[in-house]
This record gives structure tokens, sequence and C-alpha cells, in this order.
């Protein structure tokens, strides 16, 4: 397999092609009946989806640093280039964002069935976008992408929501608008020390990085303007307000799209930009402590306001919020399996909550309605949906063979020794997030079938169930055999770690000028 | 290859005002034309596309001394050809073309028919072409003026609305206000140094610290600048005045009269007062900070789209000062990108407002277009272009030229500017968004009216390749970027670097 990728030259354009192939379903789209709409977008979301695969076999685990390079001048006279590639961080959010593809496709098939033209062609932009934040190295691109993504999401939300929906959408541009244009000053001072310093006005990722000593006077602001911007998308406690409105107001792919990606490119932006541009600050014990201490209020505030939710998309809305800030708090205490944990806990959080996201919109295509109390004793009519539900709900707990397990376990072990009292805390959040999910299931679908409106609701077709099925198979994989990615994640993680870890209190003081292994 | 004239001689000077004679020459031909024609609707139309041909003939004189390298001496006395009057007077030049061209059907629809309509158009572009060459502060003053009173009659055109008329009499005595501080500033600096040739101004002010005179010449420049280019606290007559005058003048004056306003002011502070750095730079920073927030906030509260499009171009007026004040060459090419795409944007938002207002009816309400993108979906996603283009968005050329701006305030080291422009656009996004969010997410309310929307021809090909453009250049603005280096270069390399010595 891998000689044959090597054969084609898979590596040199694979990236181009998976930014590409959307843009130009996009214009299929846009160009054709609106009946054939969901038809191109499901052969372009296969395509991308059998292409993207190859990365699984051409990517070289023992390499932690960037593959599969792409380098083009873009705008020569200011420093930008496109330049992409992807590491064992970003090797799985893109694979997670292809392999949703085909299932957001299929969840949306009867769902969506008018302005389908609109619907698909934004579907497959937020692809590109979500897709080009991952693999950018150049901070103008990754600027570009960041915020090109608003805009899909944005009419996804206010074309295609429910009621509420206005008011989700432009909550949502506002905040995220908002929340980034600090870091396009930040971009731009960045630039500006370093080209003062080193002579070279670049935007490259690893430039800067290579000169990011000459960034530590200015970090605090820095630092803050990035943050800030990646805490509303993670999003942390307190800035975690609009998430609960978009998610329930948004359609199901919309919803399924926000949990899976958009969330994780807060915690992704911590991971690759935020803390090893800035590490000296970002690490240091105020600082840390004031995000972990965010981090945990968030984890346990959550899932308190989860138990006491009417409405199941709230619920998991909330829940997501939840398990987002056990991945912050993996990111900062900065040990290999930490951060393996934040990685698998990133994807293993993108399943089951997109997984959850598709029953309640399967339910809600059922019986117009979210609330948990119009439901009951549907186990009894719908039992594939019930199964399905009860698997994904113990996966999102954190139930050990199932995929929630694997990561929050990596993630207590491995930052128990920095922050215990923390650890302590956040280990209770397992019993609260068991408590929310399995009252809500107990509500849902045991009791008694008491509303008759209940007696009549179908249970899973076949469409739905070629949704769950790989989805509950993923589960189960990474729950029992998580061995293929750790081993793509661990040289990763160790470059990370090596990265930071000079600047962690207590370790010597840094005396490199240059991390090591930067170019 | 360059080759050099003097326009102290008469060769000289024919050859480096070129286009504007031919504009003044064919602005009097038109006039006659006028004279003899000016009864029935052809007329009009006569009129208007002989106008935009005296335009294409300018525009075809700039290509050509562009062409062939002409540029002035270095120390030439009442004008200057350089790469940046180039640079002003194409944005000029594309901002008149598009007006007289969309101003065609809007006057026969707003039974508005008086021919003398384009030779007022004509004689506003060759003030503004006037303003960007001037290397004298008469000359630039002759160009004020003759833009100025044109503008006037033009923005009380309507002469069947009330508003109309309210417009162009407070236009006229601001600006006739405005005037007067600026020919004071002028006579108190000749005062100070005897001389109104504005390289020989910082020859004979030196490196020092300004004389009171000289300082309070400059004061009273910046006063009447602020005035022309509505910078907040001296903008109150703008929303006024763009809401009241005719949509077509409106966008010309959003775009080309505030072109010209900082093309000028751009030449007079960094040929004229570069030494006196630390002296302007604090004003125009702060002239900045209150225009951004000022023109931002009050557009929040607007209903009507034009006066908040009017507002919003009072904000845009703060980020150009953003550039103005980094004083580099970064920011004056900043100031230059920027310009263009407000003036690209601009264009086409008011190309598709004046398409859908109709004859009688009261100004256009942002909730009427509420559902526009189901009756007009190319006029609403163009529109929404534009606004996203406005707000700064990745993927337009609003954003190259914010993000311009945003690179040369943060070279200065001067962060805090950085974020107001950023807050701004934040802000920004709270009265542009809605606009979007009504054509194309909610109901319509009055299919009915919608579908009366009529672009002409010339408003479909205009918008079209705006928009277009737009979208492009976001993408790949490279040789804009080139371009505007090279005319920045023009102004700083001439008097040795900028005030901050880059």
């Amino acid at each position: 397999m891998t000689d044959l990728l090597a054969a084609i030259g898979y590596d040199r354009w694979i990236l181009n092609v998976l930014l590409g192939l959307p843009l130009a379903g996009m214009a299929l789209v846009l160009l054709s009946p609106a009946e054939r709409a969901r038809w191109i977008t499901l052969v372009v979301a296969l395509v991308e989806f059998v292409l993207s695969l190859g990365l699984w076999w051409a990517f070289d685990p023992a390499d932690g640093g960037l593959q599969f390079r792409v380098d083009v001048a873009w705008l020569p006279q200011l420093g930008i280039r496109y330049s992409v590639g992807i590491d064992g961080i970003s090797l799985f959010m893109v694979l997670l964002s292809t392999a949703m593809m085909p299932l957001l496709v299929f969840g949306s098939w009867r769902a969506i069935d008018q302005k389908r033209r609109g619907f698909y062609s934004l579907l497959l932009a937020l692809k590109t976008g979500m897709l080009g934040v991952f693999v950018a190295l150049d901070l103008f691109l990754f600027y570009c992408f960041w915020e090109l993504l608003l805009i899909p999401m944005y009419f996804m939300i206010g074309t295609y929501g429910s009621e509420g929906r206005l008011y989700a959408a432009t909550k949502f541009f506002v905040y995220t608008f908002a929340g980034s244009l600090l870091m396009l000053v930040a971009i731009a001072a960045m630039v500006w020390t370093v080209g003062q310093g080193s002579g070279t006005y670049s935007f490259s990722y690893e430039h800067l990085l290579a000169h990011r000593d000459l960034l530590a006077p200015a970090a605090p602001w820095l630092f803050t303007a990035f943050a800030l911007a990646f805490a509303v998308k993670v999003p942390l406690f307190p800035f975690h307000t609009w998430l609960p409105d978009a998610h329930v107001q948004a359609p199901t792919a919309g919803s399924v799209d926000l949990a899976v990606i958009l969330l994780k490119m807060g915690t992704y932006g911590f991971l690759r930009f935020g803390i090893p541009l800035f590490p000296g600050f970002a690490l240091s014990p105020p600082v840390a402590g004031v995000l972990v201490a965010l981090s945990v209020t968030g984890i346990l505030y959550a899932a308190l306001v989860a138990m006491v939710q009417p409405d199941l998309k709230k619920l998991v809305a909330y829940s997501s919020v939840s398990h987002l800030g056990f991945v912050v708090f993996g990111i900062w205490a900065a040990t290999v399996e930490s951060v393996q944990g934040a990685i698998i806990i990133m994807i293993a959080h993108g399943m089951a909550t997109g997984a959850l996201f598709f029953l309640i919109g399967m339910l809600y295509e059922r019986r117009h309605t979210r609330l948990i109390a119009d439901f009951g004793g549907l186990a009894q009519v719908a039992p594939l949906l019930a199964t399905c539900f009860a698997i994904t709900a113990f996966a999102s707990i954190g139930v050990p063979g199932l995929s929630g397990f694997v990561g929050e376990f990596l993630v207590l072990l491995g930052s128990f020794g920095r922050f215990p009292v923390a650890t302590v805390l956040a280990t209770l959040v397992v019993i609260f997030a068991a408590a929310y999910l399995l009252w809500a299931m107990q509500r849902v679908f045991f009791n008694r079938l008491a509303n008759e409106a209940n007696r009549s609701v179908p249970d899973l077709e076949p469409r739905e169930l070629a949704v769950m099925v790989p989805l509950i198979v993923a589960m189960l994989w990474i729950g029992l055999y998580p061995k293929p990615i750790l081993e793509r994640t661990e040289a990763a993680s160790a470059r990370y770690v090596e990265l930071v870890a000079p600047y962690l209190p207590g370790a010597p003081a840094p005396v490199a000028a240059r991390p090591a292994g930067a170019p | 290859m360059t080759r050099l004239v003097d326009p102290a001689g008469l060769g000289g000077a024919v050859v480096a005002l070129l286009p504007e004679l031919f504009l003044a020459a064919w602005t009097l031909l038109v006039l006659g034309v006028v004279a003899w024609r000016h009864r029935t609707e052809e007329d009009s139309y006569l009129v208007g596309r002989l106008s935009l041909a005296g335009v294409v003939l300018a525009g075809l004189a700039y290509a050509a001394l562009w062409l062939q390298g002409v540029r002035t001496t270095p120390d030439s006395a009442m004008v200057v050809l350089d790469d940046f009057r180039i640079a002003g007077a194409a944005i000029i030049l594309l901002v008149a073309g598009p007006t007289i061209l969309l101003s065609l059907r809007f006057l026969d629809r707003q039974r508005l028919l008086a021919p003398e309509y384009y030779v007022l158009v004509l004689l506003a572009t060759l003030g503004m072409l006037a303003m960007v060459a001037a290397a004298d502060l008469m000359v630039l003053f002759l160009g004020l003026e003759l833009m100025s009173v044109a503008v006037y009659v033009l923005a009380g055109y309507d002469r069947f609305r009330r508003s109309s008329a309210e417009a162009a009499l407070k236009y006229f005595l601001i600006g006739a206000f405005a005037s007067g501080f600026l020919l004071y500033g002028i006579a108190l600096v000749f005062g100070a140094t005897g001389t109104t040739n504005l390289r020989l101004v910082a020859e004979r002010l030196g490196p020092g610290p300004l004389s009171p005179m000289a300082g309070l010449g400059l004061g009273l420049l910046l006063v009447g600048f602020g005035f022309k280019v509505s910078a907040v606290p001296f903008h109150m007559w703008a929303p006024d005045v763009y809401d009241g005058a005719p949509t077509p003048v409106t966008g010309f004056m959003a775009a080309g009269v505030k072109a010209a306003g900082f093309a000028a002011l751009a030449r007079v502070l960094l040929e004229a007062f570069p030494a006196a750095a630390a002296a302007w730079q604090p004003v125009v920073g702060l002239l900045a900070v209150a225009t951004i927030v000022g023109g931002n906030v009050v557009a929040l509260a607007q209903h009507s789209l034009k006066r908040m499009l009017a507002y919003s171009s009072i904000a845009h007026a703060g980020y150009l000062l953003a550039a103005l004040w980094a004083g580099s060459s970064v920011g004056l090419t900043a100031l230059l990108l920027y310009l263009g795409a407000y003036c690209l944007t601009t264009v086409a938002a008011f190309g598709i407002l004046l398409s859908i207002e109709r004859v009688g009816s009261r100004t256009v309400l942002i909730e009427d277009l509420e559902g526009l993108f189901l009756v007009r979906p190319w006029a609403a996603l163009s529109m929404s272009v534009c606004l996203i283009s406005l707000l700064g968005f990745p993927g337009t050329y609003g954003f190259i030229g914010k993000w311009s701006i945003i690179a040369a305030v943060a070279a200065e080291g001067q962060v805090l500017l950085a974020v107001a422009v950023v807050l701004g656009s934040a802000i920004s996004a709270g009265y542009y968004l809605p606009v979007i969010m009504g054509m194309t997410m909610k109901p319509t309310r009055t299919p009915q009216s919608h579908r009366q929307v009529a672009f002409s021809r010339a408003a479909k090909v205009i918008v079209a390749g705006a928009v277009i453009a737009n979208l492009l250049f976001g993408v790949w603005p490279a040789p804009l970027v080139d371009a505007a280096r090279d005319s920045a270069a023009a102004v700083i390399g001439a008097v040795g670097g900028g005030v901050a010595g880059r």
C-alpha cells in the first residue's frame, strides 16, 4: 500500500485535492438542478473519504514533524505562502472530518427538503474551511480558513435551523468573529516583531516557531489574543454561551459539524499555535492556573447544567462543553500521555457527540420535538434506535471498552502529577456525565410509554443504520484497540512536549535559543 | 524607462496636465452641447454618453503617460506627475465612469432630466484630479473648490424632494466653512515659510519643532480636511447630506470625494510636514479612533439602508485615518489598497441600492430588503458580498485592505490603534449582518415590490464586474499590492523615508 501511494506521488497532491475537491463539488452543485445536489455531494464526499484513507498508510508514525508538505508562494511581497502539511495531531482531525462527510449527507438526506442546492453547497464549503484550518501552516492562510468557516456556518444555522435560528446565527457569528479579530492584530504584530529580529518577514509557522524567543517580550498580550480566539471556539467557560444556542438551533448536519470539527479547532489551535509559540508565558504557573481552573470549572459547571436541561439537544451541547474542558486540561499538563489522551478525546468526543446529534435529529424527524418530557418508553417501539443511543451514551460517559474511556484515562493519568487537585475534581465529572446521560436515556427510552404519539414511532431505517453502524464500530474499535491511533499520535505528542518542556515550571532553565527539531 | 518633464515650462506643463487639459476641454464641449440640446430624454442620454467619453479620454491620457513612463522632475513647482498621482487618478476615474453610467437610467426613472448633471460630474472629477496632482497648496485648494462647488449642486439635484435641498444647503454651508479653515491654514503656513509649495514647506520648516504659526496652520488644515473626509467630530453634515442627495451622487461623494480628500491629505502631511509627525500623529490617531467608534456605533441604530451606508462610510474614513497615522510607506500602501477596496465596494453597493429604489417612494429601509434573495437572488448575493467586503472578511478585497492597515499600524508598534480598527469591524458586524440576514434568511413580506427591482444593463455590468473583481482581488491581490507600493514609494521615497525613518 505504502509503495503504491508513493508511486503515485500521493504525498505531494493529496492535501491540495482534499481542499479543492469540495470547492469543485460546490460549483457543480450550484450549477446542477436541485434534485441532484445531494447525489453530487454524496459522490464528492465518498471520493474525498476514500482519497483521505491513504493518509492512514502513507503517514510515517515515527516522524513527529510535519508531513505531506506543500509550500508555494501566494503573496511573496507580503511573505505569505500557501503552505500546508499535517502531523500526528492534525492527521486525525483531517480523517475525522472526511469520514464524517458521507455520514452528514446521509443524515440530511430526508431532513433537508427545500433549498437543497444552498444546503449542500454550504456543507461542501464548510468542509474546505475545516480541512484548511487543520492543515494550514502559514498563519495568514490559517486565519483566512479560520474566518471563512464562519460564513457557511452562519448561513447554515440561519437558513436551515429551527425557530430561534436568527438569534443563534447572529450570536455564533458575533462571538467567534469578535474573538478572532484580536488574533489578527496579534499575527500582524508577531510577523513584524520576528521580521525585525530575524530579517525575514514571513507568516510561516516554522519560521515563527524557530524565532519564538523574539516573541517572549510581547508574549502576554500576543498569547491572550490567540487564547481569546481559541477559547471562544473550544468553548471554554465563560465564553461558551453561544454554543448551546448554536447547537440547538442548527440543523442536524450543522450540529454534527459543530460538535465534531468546529469545537476541535480551538483545542487544536492551543496545541499547534497557542502554547508552542509562547510557551514561557502560556505555561507559567499563573496562566496555567487560570486556564486549568477555567477548564475544570467548565467541566463541572457544564455537567451540572446539562443535568437539568429539558431539551435533549441542549443537554448534549452542554456535555460538549464539559468534555472539551478535559482536552484543555490535558494540553496544559503537557506530558506525552496527557496530550495523546487529549487527541483521543477529541476524536472520541467527535464520534460520540456526532452520533448523539444524529440520533436526536432522527428522533426530531419522527416526533418534531426534542423535549425529553415528550418521550418515554421508546425502547419498546424502536429497539434499534434505543440500542444505538445506549451504546453512544456509554461511549460518551466513558465506559471502559468504548472510545470515551481511553482518552479520559490517559488525560487523568498524564496530568495527575502536575495538577493533582484539579485531576481529582475532573474525575468527578465522570459521575455527573453518567448521571445526566443515563437519566435522559431512562426518560426517553425506558419509563412507561405514556404518550400515545410515541406508539407510532418507526424504528431506524437502513439509511439511518448506515449512518450509525460505522460510528458505533469506530467507537468500539477505539475503545478496544486504540494502538494504531496511539502509534500515530505518539511522535507528534512527544514533539509537542519536547517543544514546551523546557518552559514547564520546575524544568531546568531553557538554554537552547532554538527549540530542538525546528528548522 | 522614465522620461522626466519639468512643468515649469509650457511644454512640460502641457504634458504633465495632459489628462486634465483633455477633460477640461471636453467638459466645455459638453457644456456647449447642453446649451443646444437640453429638452428631451434623448438629450440627457446623449450628454451622459458624451460625458462618459470624456472620462474615458482622461483615462486614456493617464494610461499613455503611465505607459510612456512620463514623470515630472523631483523639484517641480505646481503639479507633480508620479505613481501616487496616477494611482489616485485611476481610483477617481474608476468611480466617475460608473457614476455616470449608473445615473443614466436613474435620472430618467426619477424624472430628473437635466443634462447639466453630467457636466457637474465632469467638473467635480476635474477638481479631484487636480487635488491628487497638486504639488502646491494653491493648486490643491483650487481643485478642492472646483470639486466641492460642483458636488454642492449635485447634492441638491433632486429638486422634488426637500431632503435633497436640505442636503445641498447643509453641505454648502459646512463646506464653505471647511474651505475657510483650509484657506486660513494655507495662509498661516505661507506666513511661516514664505511658500505654498509642499516640498519647499518641508524644507523651510526644517527638522525642529514647528513654530506657533506653522503649527496653527497645520491644525487648521487638519480641521478643514477633517470636514472634507467626514472625520468625527467634523462629520455632522455627512449623514444628512448622504441621505438627501440622489443615490448615484451619494455613491460618488462617499467614494470619489473621500478618495481625493485622503490622497490630498496624505500628500500634505507626508510631503509638507514629514518632520512634524510628532505634532500631527497624535491628532490623526485620536481622530481615527473617534471616527471609527463614532461612525460604527451610530450606524448600529440606523433603519434606512442609505443612512446606514453613510455612517459606515464615516467609519471607513476612520480606518483610512489609521493608515495615514502610520505615516510610513507601508501605511501609505495600506491607504491606497484600502481606498481601492472601499471605492470598488461602495460603487457596487450604491449601484444595487439605486436599482432597488423606486420612483417617489421613501428611502429604502433595511427591513424592505427582507426576503430579497428568494425573488432576486443575484442582487441579494452581490449585496452580501459587498457588505462582507466592507466588513473586512477573508476572501474579499476588503480584507486585504483591512489587513494591510492593521499590519502598517502594528509595524509602528501602536497596537492600541490596531485594536481599535478590529474592534470597529467587530461592531460593524452588528449592522452589516442584519442586512444580509434580512435578505437571505427572512421570508419575503413584499414580493411584489421585489419583483419591480430593475437593474439597467449598465448597473448589471458594473455591479457584477465590481463584485467579481472584489472576490478576485481578495484571493490574488499581488498586482495591486505591487502598484500601491510603487505609488507610496513615490511620496515617501522622495521625502527621505517617511516620518519614522522607514
